[in-house]
């Protein structure tokens, strides 16, 4: 063994040029792989955290035919006294916050803007006492102040607030139909401009207090929605629809015939998005298979094909079949190995300014919306199990695809190798 | 000479006031009403971007039933159905038919200052507001009677309305329609009233989105036929598609 070892090794380094050449295909291809994979998971994680913070919480009690109908922003389909729930929910350690959701046409008027105009807008009525408990849109307010208790104040995001010519204390109105289907017109003033992580709250929300939203939309003390919080922090490992499942069942003991939903079913663009992702990821591992594979058969068909002669002696020399095959795939081992281990080093290089400072997307996520829940700069993580699972596989599919020419070699007649040009 | 002005003045205002509100809206509704119609027209749709022309034609039946058949190229063959409560599209490129219902009613039709809610229409306004006088008032030389609707129940979309009635013809000349907090938000005209088998009726009607600048639509009725016979397949799903 030690033999075939020091045999292996020699043929490295007696081609060295060879060497380095399939060596780079796979360092390139597996470096790829590895930054390409930390940078979708960090995306992932982190779009995952301003999901749940910013957007659907861990899950929202509803009424039975909210989800359905939950494009048009409906607010027929409401929970009624939400403050029984509430008290329910509390005393199952599960914090919850009440919110109106409704679609509202928003108007901005020349002096003091620069021009007259309306664009449509989400608005979410929150109870300012109560919402920290659960989302973490306090903390995003960068002008002006958070929301007061029965006041006719806004809060909008930045992006808004810019492609309006918004500042904090301008004036503006929205335009909503009631609970009843009434047209009614809210005259607000802006008393906040926040910058989330999330870009759906940045683009098109509207914040204001529940109380305010609670008279002008006829609600009568009824919401659209209970978001949850079951623990301080969203706990992954568990099955968000399983604990969803959980929570409607204790609401059904207490004479609840309402639905609760968990984020991923909230998000069904973000999860669809995710999977995709997954299958992207699937794709480039395949691409470096096919990268790493036609780099080492042909290394290796060179390497046997150029050594016929050599190979032919070895044989009548007393070596078995199998101590050459041996030789042959710890040579293509070394060279997976030089490759996986340029792949991690390089993979390393790359991910780490982007772990450490990131990619900043803004200006594209200004325009469009890509799915993700980040709204500027894109991090990457250190993903140490796939990256050591990378460099495995780097070493195993270059002694997999070495197998094919060393077979084809060995089935020659000693007779014919030795006569071989 | 003068007190002889003065007695004519308060003896024609007393006569102007002898109708109750709920009387003058009945009477305008009466004129507004028609057992079959048939009529020709363009719907201009204004806003900061510039204008839009759509031509079609309709048949309507009583206070119910009406079939809108845009003939504009862009939308040729697109139909609007309304019977009792309902509203169906008709798309012909997709062959399809659409019911508008619930918070789709209450988007605008071909991106006008008309809501489909506002061509439901159907039930007399008495069924939906209280009326009240507010005076009178003279437009473009009519003298008219200014009347509250104020909105009896939560449901209904227009919280008030103003109604300007000539006091002669028994037609509408303005209209303002308010949010429940008192903002206007919509200001209809009639700028062209036309008598046609004894009855007086708007043919160039302008609706404006008061909440929007420069926002406007005009309805213009080129031709317009009464009492002509129609098919009574007319307003069914089934003759929708064809």
């Amino acid at each position: 063994m030690k033999f075939l070892l020091a045999l292996a090794f020699r043929n490295l380094t007696r081609y060295t040029k060879r060497t380095v050449i399939t060596a780079s295909a796979i360092a390139f291809g597996l470096g790829l792989f590895i930054v390409l994979d930390s940078f979708l998971k960090g995306a992932e994680m982190e779009s995952e955290i301003n999901l749940i913070n910013y957007e659907t919480a861990s899950a929202k009690v509803m009424h039975p035919a909210y989800l359905g109908e939950r494009d048009n922003l409906p607010l027929k389909y409401v929970i009624e006294e939400p403050e029984k729930i509430i008290d329910i929910l509390d005393g199952n350690s599960i914090a919850a916050t009440p919110r109106v959701v409704f679609k509202a046409e928003l108007f901005v008027r020349e002096d003091p803007y620069p021009e007259s105009g309306s664009v449509y807008v989400k608005g979410i009525a929150l109870d300012p006492s109560r919402d920290d408990e659960v989302f973490r849109l306090r903390e995003t307010v960068k002008k002006g102040r958070y929301l007061e208790e029965d006041e006719n104040g806004v809060l909008i995001g930045e992006w808004m607030a810019s492609d309006l010519g918004a500042r904090v204390g301008y004036p503006l109105t929205l335009r909503v139909r009631t609970r009843y289907g009434a047209y009614e017109t809210m005259d607000m003033e802006i008393v906040g401009l926040i910058n989330s992580p999330n870009p759906q709250i940045n683009k098109s929300t509207v914040f204001l207090p529940l109380s305010t939203a609670d008279y002008f939309l006829d609600m009568d003390g009824a919401v659209t929605e209970l978001a949850l919080s079951p623990g301080l922090t969203f706990d992954r490992s568990r099955d968000p629809d399983k604990m969803a499942g959980q929570i409607e069942k204790l609401l059904h003991t207490n004479g609840y015939d309402l639905q609760v939903h968990s984020w991923k079913k909230l998000a069904p663009d973000y999860v669809a998005m995710a999977a995709m992702k997954s299958t992207g990821s699937r794709i480039i591992l395949f691409l470096v298979f096919v990268i790493a594979a036609v780099g080492i058969t042909n290394t290796m068909l060179m390497a046997v094909f150029e050594r016929i002669r050599e190979l032919g002696m070895m044989r009548a020399m007393g070596m078995t079949d199998r101590q050459i095959r041996l030789s042959f795939l710890l040579e293509a081992g070394g060279i997976g190995l030089i490759g996986a281990l340029g792949g991690l080093i390089f993979g390393a290089l790359v991910n780490w300014p982007l772990v450490e400072w990131g990619w900043d997307f803004t200006p594209m996520l200004k325009q469009m919306d890509i799915g993700y829940r980040i709204s500027g700069v894109f991090r990457s993580m250190w993903n140490i199990p796939t990256m050591f699972r990378a460099f495995f596989a780097g070493i195993v599919i270059a002694m997999l695809v070495a197998l094919f020419p060393i077979r084809r070699a060995l089935k020659m007649q000693i007779t014919d190798c030795l006569r071989d040009e | 000479m003068r007190n002889i002005l003065a007695l004519l003045l308060m003896f024609s205002a007393t006569l102007l006031n002898a109708l109750g509100p709920d009387e003058i809206i009945r009477r305008l509704e009466e004129n507004q009403i028609h057992e079959t119609a048939y009529s020709e027209g363009r719907m201009i749709t204004t806003d900061k971007y510039g204008s839009i022309t759509r031509t079609f034609r309709s048949w309507a039946r009583g206070e119910e039933d009406a079939l809108i058949e845009f003939t504009s190229r862009g939308e040729e063959g697109q139909k609007i159905l309304r019977t009792e409560d309902e509203i169906y599209l008709y798309f012909p490129d997709a062959e399809d038919v659409l019911r508008i219902q619930g918070s789709a009613m209450r988007d605008s039709v071909m991106d006008s200052d008309f809501s489909y809610e506002d061509m439901t229409g159907g039930k007399s306004l008495l069924d939906d507001y209280s009326a009240g006088m507010e005076g009178t008032e003279t437009i473009d030389g009519n003298e008219c009677y200014k009347i509250r609707l104020t909105a009896k129940r939560r449901s209904v979309p227009y919280h008030s309305q103003l109604l300007w009635i000539d006091s002669s013809r028994f037609t509408w000349l303005k209209g303002h329609k308010f949010s429940r907090s008192g903002s206007l938000l919509k200001e209809m005209k009639a700028d062209e009233i036309k008598e046609i088998q004894g009855k007086f009726i708007p043919t160039r009607i302008r609706m404006e989105d008061k909440m929007k600048k420069d926002s406007s639509t005009e309805l213009i009725l080129d031709t317009l036929k009464l009492g002509i016979s129609i098919d009574p397949g007319t307003f069914s799903l089934e003759e929708l598609t064809w």
